[in-house]
């Protein structure tokens, strides 16, 4: 099979599966609803109890849970060939401890005025993920114009853990309340209840995307080294820039959407790749699919394994997470 | 001698404001020649080769290639007359030994372009010239060092080939003068961590690539004999400066190696293969190393 | 911080009960034995608790009340002591300074426990639970501060009043009522409402409602949109949500669901104001609130 069959090939199987998942997911849930019903349009929408919960409570959870697994594990893969690490995960680099930090400043000082129909939290931890890169980014940038990776990571590891240290003491500040709050939303939640706090994230994992699909021959390059990429013809810095920048950007996003919910960014690239191989030309958008799903799927689990509870997803996505590392491990013995 | 393909004027470079790496670095590479850029650790000698690789411009002085000065030519044009083979290649995924060899080709390949058969084929083929053909489907993080290096120089011969674009651009041989462009492989340090085995495997493989194709070869190294074997031209790197630059059996010589490594040795020439051999006897009273 | 935080941090301790899990003991609120020092009336009091905190003044011992927790803020004395640290975070040096010779200390906080009893200071353990249980927790903090009359009194004022809402609204039709006590403002995440056991469901119960969440084993749970639409309440009462926006932005967050019966009915309430939330003494006067504004013809 030629390598275009095969790209062909990835596209069409992960991208089925991706469409599959989120066709199915809204079908199942905690409630039993009667589908003839949610679809007949005789009936008022305001009266309609299972139209509400298809159109309202639970499309758009899939819709937040396609967009922001399809980001996370999508921007999980970018870092990886950045770093050439597959352990780096999109929150390596302190994007996600911004967007806490946001976050929970929002919660903590009751910040209630939100913009235009969107509450505080997502904008406030949006700006926090924006700060965070921001920081790192010019704490990257090296003398010669170029991001060196070395510093990029080191970078991106202290300002985790100075975020965590201030997360922390923010938490410490706030009473009780808003601290179970905080940490419920460091849980991870896609319960949005509307489409507006989706179309406020579209844009920028669109942009993200959009940067994404200019770089799979060069992270293949530039995985191997620097030195090889630029040999090879590769704008070394330029493509560095554009990946860490447009991998923040839709990570940022991402969290500030449906909170930080992990393993994503690590899980679903190492699966792929050991279905597709290492050609990031077939794992980005296979891993960007296959994200989609595994957190529609994960987020059906969280809302009717234990019903009425729901199991924040985050939790879901550890739970699995935690063994399938185990079981790499093993494996690879 | 046919005509320089790549010449450094008064070169100078530093990596940052406190001390020159390379100082008034004057060098000429001839077409199909097989250079070796020879000396001890910190001489400059990979800054050099990054320098004539295009990947670092100088401070002062200018390096050009087949006459035309590096900065001015396009990135593309760079990647596929020139292709650099890195000391060592440690991959953090797992590419098979097949796409390491086509990942040669992306220079010619247009922006969204994805690689046919031809392509592949030309990638295959690179693989069969270092003898590492049956490896493609391995992954090339299993391979032996001696192997991943032929695999690395395989991919670097389908990054140079370019009569599947350019059909009449080039041809290789007494036909040189027809040439508008050179190829050129460098490589640093090809033997740094590998066996003795390997280390004669990619002499060979080198030589012969030199002779069938007329493919121009910059080895740098530490390693006298090696260079001592292979190489049929020497530039000495002294602390950035070139200490001298010529033919290999004038290069080798008792007070020019003295001077650059601090060592007293023996020069004799092999019986077997014909090649000077250099024995290190005793470090020199002047030593300069540090 | 502002005033309005002890009904949040009234709801903390609900939740923070709910979330250690096992601790659901719906029996009366237990305490030591008491050591042979404090057989007399104590003299030095602490409360950690804010609703103990609020019974011990309720009942006339708040002169020997020496130190009070972060978030106690009823009555207005209370203020006047000195904070000695709240339920994450007691501050044990400073309680132990005080040299106290009872303190109320709440069933999780086992390490502050230990503190105590290796200081031989006697403990009054409290932990929230059903409604009937404070004014036992009453009668049982008057016995051990020394306040039996006055407990008395104040216990079967609060029983009787909450039996008068009960009389009122006797007969009535129950709506389905969802008790939210925490959401996210303008939005509809984050929605916090009462479970099946607990001192909210008990009030609601004695407001003559019925809660949609009845069946639900637990103090509190996370009411999805999709929960919220299925169990089609016909009230919703809010306490304790955020004050800082205005009323009518926070209220709009529930039009996106106009299925539920109290949305098109707009039986939309919000009940601010401290104390909703506190299971200490003005829990009858909460009740009758609540019942107010579930059965509005009884009260005319």
């Amino acid at each position: 099979m030629t390598i275009g069959r095969k790209i062909a090939a990835t596209y069409l199987v992960f991208g089925l599966g991706a469409v599959v998942t989120c066709l199915l997911a809204p079908l199942v849930g905690s409630t039993t609803i009667d589908f003839r019903r949610v679809f007949d349009a005789s009936v008022p929408f305001a009266e309609n109890a299972d139209a509400q919960i298809f159109f309202v409570a639970r499309l758009p959870r899939v819709l937040a849970g396609a967009l922001v697994g399809s980001a996370l594990a999508a921007s999980g893969v970018v870092l990886q060939a950045l770093l050439r690490n597959p352990l780096a995960t999109p929150f390596t680099l302190g994007v996600s401890a911004g967007a806490a930090l946001g976050a929970m400043l929002a919660l903590t000082l009751e910040l209630s005025s939100g913009i235009a129909g969107f509450s505080a939290v997502p904008i406030a931890s949006f700006a926090g993920s924006l700060g965070a890169v921001g920081i790192v980014y010019s704490l990257a940038r090296v003398r010669h114009r170029g991001l060196s990776t070395n510093v990029l990571l080191l970078a991106g590891v202290t300002l985790n853990s100075f975020f965590s240290a201030l997360i922390l003491f923010v938490q410490f500040l706030s009473d009780f309340t808003q601290t179970f709050r905080t940490v419920r939303w460091l849980m991870g939640d896609l319960d949005v209840s509307s489409y507006a706090p989706l179309v406020a994230a579209a844009p920028p994992i669109a942009l993200s995307f959009g940067a994404f699909a200019m770089l799979p021959r060069s992270m293949n390059l530039l995985s191997i080294s620097d030195e090889s990429a630029a040999s090879r013809g590769v704008d070394v810095h330029r493509t560095q820039r554009l990946a860490f920048l447009s991998a923040s950007l839709a990570t940022g996003a991402a969290v500030s959407l449906g909170g930080p919910v992990g393993f994503i960014g690590i899980v679903v690239p190492h699966l792929v790749r050991l279905l597709v191989g290492a050609d990031h030309r077939m794992v980005l958008p296979a891993s960007a699919f296959g994200g989609a799903a595994f957190l529609v799927a994960c987020d059906t689990v969280s809302r009717s394994a234990l019903a009425p509870l729901e199991v924040p997803v985050g939790v879901v996505t550890a739970l699995i997470g935690g063994p399938f590392f185990l079981w790499l491990l093993i494996r690879h013995r | 001698m046919s005509d320089p393909c790549l010449t450094v004027e008064r070169a100078s470079f530093a990596y940052d404001a406190k001390a020159l790496v390379l100082s008034d670095v004057t060098a000429s590479v001839s077409r199909g020649a097989l250079v070796g850029i020879l000396g001890p650790n910190g001489s400059g000698k990979t800054t050099l080769l990054r320098l004539l690789a295009g990947l670092v411009s100088p401070l002062e002085g200018r390096v050009l290639l087949d006459g035309t000065d590096m900065r001015t030519l396009r990135r593309r044009d760079l990647s596929t007359r020139m292709a650099l083979v890195p000391q060592e290649t440690q991959l953090a995924f797992e590419y098979t030994v097949l796409e390491m060899a086509v990942m040669g080709r992306y220079p010619h390949l247009g922006a969204f372009e994805i690689e046919g058969p031809d392509e592949i084929e030309v990638a295959r083929d690179a693989l069969r010239q270092t003898g590492t053909l049956h490896l493609e489907s391995r992954w090339f993080n299993t391979l032996s060092g001696g192997e991943k290096q032929r695999v690395v120089i395989a991919s670097a011969l389908a990054q140079l080939e370019r009569r599947l674009r350019e059909p009449f651009s080039s041809e290789s041989g007494e036909e040189g003068s027809r040439n508008r462009f050179s190829e050129i492989l460098l490589l640093d340090e090809p033997t740094a961590s590998l066996d003795l085995a390997y280390q004669l495997e990619i002499r060979s493989v080198l030589a012969r690539l030199n002779e069938s194709r007329g493919l121009t070869v910059v080895v740098s190294t530490h390693d006298l004999n090696f260079a001592a074997g292979l190489c049929r031209e020497l530039i000495l790197l002294d602390r950035g400066r070139v200490l001298a630059a010529g033919l290999t059996d004038s290069m080798l010589e008792g007070t020019l190696i003295r001077k650059l490594y601090g060592v007293e040795v023996d020069i004799t020439t092999n019986p077997r293969t014909g090649r000077p051999t250099v024995v290190p006897v005793a470090r020199a009273p002047d030593a300069h190393l540090s | 911080m502002a005033a309005h935080k002890t009904p949040l941090i009234a709801s903390v301790l609900l939740l923070a009960a709910c979330l250690c899990g096992a601790q659901l003991k719906l029996g009366p609120a237990y305490h030591l034995a008491p050591t042979a020092r404090a057989q007399t009336r104590p003299q030095r009091i602490v409360s950690i608790v804010p609703s103990v905190t609020e019974m011990l003044f309720a009942i006339g011992a708040g002169p020997r009340v020496v130190g009070v927790g972060n978030f106690d803020t009823y009555p207005p004395e209370a203020l006047t002591r000195p904070k000695v640290g709240g339920l994450i975070d007691p501050d044990i040096e400073r309680i132990i300074a005080l040299k106290p010779d009872l303190v109320v200390v709440y069933g999780t906080q086992s390490d502050l426990r230990t503190q105590m009893e290796r200081a031989h200071i006697p403990v009054f353990l409290y932990q929230h639970a059903g409604l009937a249980d404070i004014t036992t927790t009453i009668r049982e903090l008057g016995s051990r501060a020394g306040n039996l009359k006055e407990s008395a009194e104040l216990a079967n004022q609060i029983e009787a009043d909450i039996a008068e809402v009960r009389k009122r609204v006797a007969g009535r039709p129950p709506p389905r009522t969802l008790l939210v006590f925490g959401r996210d403002a303008e939005t509809l995440r984050g929605i916090y409402a009462s479970g099946g056991i607990g001192f909210l469901h008990d009030m609601l119960e004695a407001a003559g409602g019925v809660n949609v969440f009845a069946d639900v084993k637990r103090q509190s749970i996370q009411a999805t949109s999709e929960l919220a639409v299925a169990r089609a309440p016909e009230v919703i009462v809010e306490i304790g949500v955020d004050t800082a926006s205005s009323k009518a932005r926070n209220l709009d967050a529930w039009k996106a669901l106009p299925s539920i019966p109290a949305v098109r009915s707009t039986r939309i309430y919000q009940l601010r104001g401290d104390g909703m939330m506190n299971p200490g003494p003005r829990i009858s006067a909460s009740v009758r609130r609540l019942a107010e504004v579930l059965h509005p013809q009884a009260f005319k």
